[in-house]
């Protein structure tokens, strides 16, 4: 099913002041876009708000032509599903347990467990590779594992758009990799469009389809990660000083960040060079 | 190094703001000066500055008046300033060195253990005199508090503050059984401890003003040169070790002061609440986050809140008088949870 | 480990999968265990009947209670003497256990009691003051307590609410609420009369045996209309543990919900207290129990009410009868309670939980 999920004039803030201001922004159906950004740029306050997390301080977020607010939540969890920063779990919760929890939009005062209900739970249980855990208390796994269960409960909930913030932070880089990998799978077979935080700016260049690069609560740029990612946006976001290269394995953007040593040729000096032209064209590097 | 270079200079630009502190500890200390003459002059029977001086010189004379001051108004008084100092010093401590904002002694669990200790006495030895009570309830409320901490430090994450406050609250509850199933078989017992646990001034004489000296003098001079090991702990554990800092043996003697400095003026005064806890906040207020000037003004200021409360309640029923307990009970407890919405407790 | 594919819509159900076995097995050791806990506080219901200065047996009890006994005495005994007390207790157990365990629940603290957070203080506050200052009757002094308790319970809600509910400041408003009150208590203790402060401070402690029939009959109202209520929001319980973004993620309505969670469990141990007084511990210990009996199965409400019912009454058992004279039941609960506590905050903070 497609789905036109927007942002119109959009104001967010935890009271206060707004983090983020008159936001226009579009998420593409049926692709995977990576929001990313500075810390406090306002990423994880966008995701939140456009999964109905945070009530919009101004502008509404408008999902199919309906606005969020005038849904009901349980509507809206059927469509969207979130995976938020640092989820908490009961102790001693089994992973079962917190997998078949994602079940519960689809459930009510009087219709309870149904069969669908199984397979939903046992196909997020496979996907994610989690199946065989399905008894162990939550709390014996690993981070990365763990992590997987969470995205599993996500997963349950069957929805056709799946948001998740900084869903890799804890996790070792395979892990990383393989989460991705798994989100990529559920996006290319089911169409589920999905929008994630990133802090790894290499990782989302990645896999992204589309890339969203925010900056104090704007949006700086946006469109695929090749027409998105140079160096001059990615100095404007993040402050840093790099090189962008298309990555020989994939050909999407790399970002190499240049500090004050390591400067191609060895030798270190205490600023950063006055004039960044005077040291491209390294040899070696392979540009373009 | 950098760190405490930072800290020690950390009221701004240096001789200045050390010298504008001075002048509101001054301030504060003549205050108290008022407050305390205030509370010799004060009360039912209102006795003039004249009288005061009089007795105070010629101690031989036996004016009503002149008695009353010297036997009960000064050394409630007294007692009131040394409690007042103990109750605050303490509270300053506690949260100094659990690093959290809502440490009080009193629901560490300190008021029950104290008075477990004093009706366990009277059951066991029969009602004695406040003099007798207060080694019972010294004991009872260092013992409370000791197990209060073991219980919440275990486990990974230490003592939280809410750990802190549960395990305080389960003490207490726990010591109160045992204190209500001896005050129900034993009347004497009973009859005791309701007296006992309204804290309040009155009623102390100099006996106990003598008992409780030395502990409290003891403990306020460890106290107020505790500073510098409060500044650094404020760092983190982590931080302070790399310091150079012997955590684990500060702790244990910041928590042995607390116990000393609390338990004394508890066996004194009766339980006392939230005083300890929410003028240190005031201090902090007043004189920014290096806990040398901290512990200065809390010193000060305390006995300052404590005998306003006491006069307040002496002179606020038209018949009798409100204990201070319940003066600051009634007050300290809106105070306290203003405290607690203010701030963002979102994980403490 | 290998990245495994996504398997495509499944069509023809595999029977006996993993997570549908793991949880149907759960479900059926619920319902034993729910089952038995149920029978347990039977059976002491039965037990507190048998026991006393005229002893009889189970089938006698039984007997008359089914209103098939020849005997006008024994009848007289079981449902005129020893019925009604049997019955608060087995009420005020369950209201205790359940409001306990959701309570802990909500606040995702094993060591989250009712009794700590200011609701008991209030009930206590309310009580004292009715028994020193009016000299009230029975009933009068319940009724206060009562509306103490609910009036102190929505206090300590409305000073902790801020933008949304957060399950620490909950906890600590409530102790200063609590602490408030207490002084208040004591004042007023401290002043009355020998006589008046002994019977407050009897009431204080906690005692099944003190409470008339309206009490008793006002609570099984309360529990007749709450505990269906409790059960049927489990579910929403069960999505607010997972903290509050996950569960608006799934749909919950959260603030509602948890307003609606606290009213029940405000109110079954406002009517509980009322009837028995601030019996410490019960509530507390109710909900951890029966989740160590469960299991990680979920549905722990009414197994909690169960072992309430059967604490309190066995606590009445002991303190009304192991005695040379019959304590009030606060007392055994309190010696039974406080090493259980301890031991639950050293067990809980080393699995690094309680806070």
């Amino acid at each position: 099913m497609t789905h036109e999920l927007r942002g119109r004039d959009l104001s967010l803030g935890y009271g206060g002041d707004d983090v983020v201001s008159h936001l226009d922004v579009e998420v593409p159906d049926g692709r995977i876009t990576m929001i990313v950004g500075a810390n406090a740029c306002g990423k994880s306050t966008l995701l939140r708000g456009m999964a109905r997390l945070l009530r919009p301080s101004g502008g509404q977020v408008v999902l199919d032509g309906r606005s969020l607010q005038d849904m009901r939540s349980i509507d809206v969890a059927k469509l969207i599903g979130l995976l938020p920063q640092s989820p908490v779990a009961p102790d001693s919760i089994t992973v079962a347990d917190l997998v078949g929890r994602g079940r519960y939009p689809h459930q009510g005062w009087f219709r309870q467990w149904r069969s669908e209900d199984e397979l939903a739970v046992q196909a997020a249980l496979e996907a994610t590779g989690t199946a065989d855990l399905a008894g162990r208390p939550l709390a014996e796994l690993s981070g990365g594992q763990r992590q997987r269960v969470w995205v599993a409960m996500a997963l349950a909930q069957d929805t056709d758009l799946l948001l998740l913030d900084e869903p890799t932070t804890f996790l070792d880089i395979n892990h990383q990799v393989e989460l991705l990998d798994l989100l990529t799978d559920l996006n290319r077979e089911r169409g589920t469009t999905i929008v994630i935080v990133l802090h790894d700016l290499n990782l989302a260049c990645r896999y992204a389809d589309h890339i969203i690069a925010m900056r104090r609560g704007v949006i700086l740029a946006e469109g695929s990660p090749r027409e998105v990612i140079d160096a001059s946006v990615v100095t404007a976001v993040f402050g840093l000083d790099c090189e962008v290269i298309l990555d020989p394995l994939t050909g999407a953007p790399m970002v190499l960040p240049r500090g004050r040593h390591h400067i191609c040729g060895g030798g270190w000096r205490r600023e950063p060079p006055a004039d960044p032209q005077s040291v491209r064209g390294c040899p070696g590097l392979r540009l373009g | 190094m950098t760190a405490t270079l930072r800290l020690a200079r950390t009221t701004g630009s240096g001789v200045r703001d050390q010298r504008r502190l001075l002048a509101g500890l001054l301030v504060l200390g003549v205050v108290l000066v008022a407050v305390f003459l205030l509370s010799i002059t004060m009360g039912s029977r209102a006795i003039t500055l004249g009288t005061v001086w009089d007795s105070l010189l010629r101690p031989g004379s036996g004016s009503v008046a002149q008695t009353v001051v010297r036997e009960i108004r000064v050394p409630r008084t007294l007692l009131g300033v040394l409690v007042g100092a103990a109750l605050g010093l303490s509270g300053t401590i506690l949260q100094g060195v659990t690093r959290n904002p809502l440490a009080d002694p009193g629901i560490m669990g300190i008021n029950s253990g104290a008075a477990a200790a004093i009706v366990a006495s009277v059951m066991l030895f029969g009602a004695g005199g406040l003099s007798t009570y207060v080694w019972f309830s010294f004991l009872g409320a260092g013992a409370a508090m000791l197990a209060v901490y073991s219980i919440a430090s275990f486990g990974r994450e230490g003592a939280t503050p809410v750990k802190l406050a549960l395990a305080g609250a389960a003490v207490t509850a726990g010591l109160s059984s045992v204190t209500s199933t001896i005050v129900i078989t034993h009347s004497d017992a009973l009859n005791e401890l309701r007296m006992w646990q309204v804290g309040s001034l009155a009623g102390r004489y100099l006996p106990v003003f003598w008992q409780v000296l030395p502990f409290i003098a003891v403990g306020c001079a460890v106290a107020l040169f505790s500073g510098r090991a409060l500044n650094g702990l404020a760092l983190g554990e982590d931080i302070a070790v790399a310091l150079g800092q012997h955590v684990v043996r500060t702790r244990l003697v910041m928590f042995a002061t607390v116990a000393v400095l609390c338990g004394a003026a508890t066996a004194a005064c009766g339980p006392i609440t939230f005083v300890g806890l929410v003028v240190p906040h005031l201090a902090r207020l007043l004189c920014g986050p290096d806990y040398r000037w901290i512990l200065a003004y809390a010193a000060v200021l305390t006995p300052v809140v404590l005998l306003g409360a006491d006069i307040l309640g002496r002179v606020v029923l038209a018949n009798g008088e409100l204990q201070v307990g319940v003066v600051l009970g009634v007050l300290g407890a809106p105070v306290f949870i203003a405290l607690v919405r203010s701030r963002n407790l979102v994980k403490l | 480990m290998s990245t495994q594919t996504l398997s495509p819509p499944p069509q023809a159900p595999p029977v006996g999968t993993r997570a549908a076995d793991v949880r149907r097995a759960r479900r059926r050791l619920g319902l034993l265990v729910t089952t038995g806990l149920g029978l347990l506080a039977l059976a002491l219901l039965v037990l507190t009947m048998m026991v006393g200065s005229y002893g009889l047996t189970p089938w006698e009890v039984v007997a008359s209670l089914a209103h098939q006994s020849q005997d006008p005495a024994t009848d007289f005994i079981v449902r005129g003497l020893r019925l009604p007390v049997a019955a608060t207790g087995l009420a005020a157990g369950i209201a205790l256990g359940v409001s306990g365990a959701i309570f802990q629940k909500l606040l995702n603290n094993p060591l989250a009691s009712p009794d700590f957070v200011g609701v008991s203080s209030g009930a206590s506050l309310a009580a004292v003051a009715s028994i020193v200052l009016f000299n009230a009757s029975s009933v009068a002094i319940s009724g206060s307590a009562l509306i103490g308790a609910l009036v102190s319970a929505t206090l300590v809600y409305v000073l902790a609410f801020r933008g949304g509910l957060s399950g620490y400041r909950f906890i600590l408003v409530g102790i200063g609420v609590s602490e408030l009150m207490l002084s208040l208590v004591g004042y007023i203790v401290a002043r009355a009369e020998l006589f008046e402060a002994r019977q407050a401070m009897t009431w204080l402690v906690g005692s099944v045996g003190q409470a008339g029939p309206g009490q008793l009959w006002a609570l099984i109202v309360a529990l007749v209309v709450l505990l269906p209520v409790a059960i049927l929001l489990e579910r929403p319980l069960r999505s607010l543990e997972l903290g509050d973004d996950t569960a608006r993620a799934l749909g919950t309505r959260v603030e509602l919900h948890r307003l609606a969670l606290i009213a029940v469990s405000v109110v079954l141990i406002a009517f509980a207290t009322a009837a028995v007084g601030p019996v410490l511990f019960v509530a507390l210990v109710a909900g951890p129990l029966a989740r160590r009996l469960l299991g990680p199965a979920g549905g722990h409400v009414l197994a909690a009410g169960f072992v309430g019912a059967s604490l309190l009454l066995s606590s009445d058992l002991i303190a009304a009868n192991a005695f040379s004279s019959p304590l009030p039941t606060g007392l055994v609960t309190g010696a039974v309670g406080a090493p259980y506590l301890v031991w639950l905050l050293v067990t809980a903070n080393r699995q690094g939980l309680g806070g």
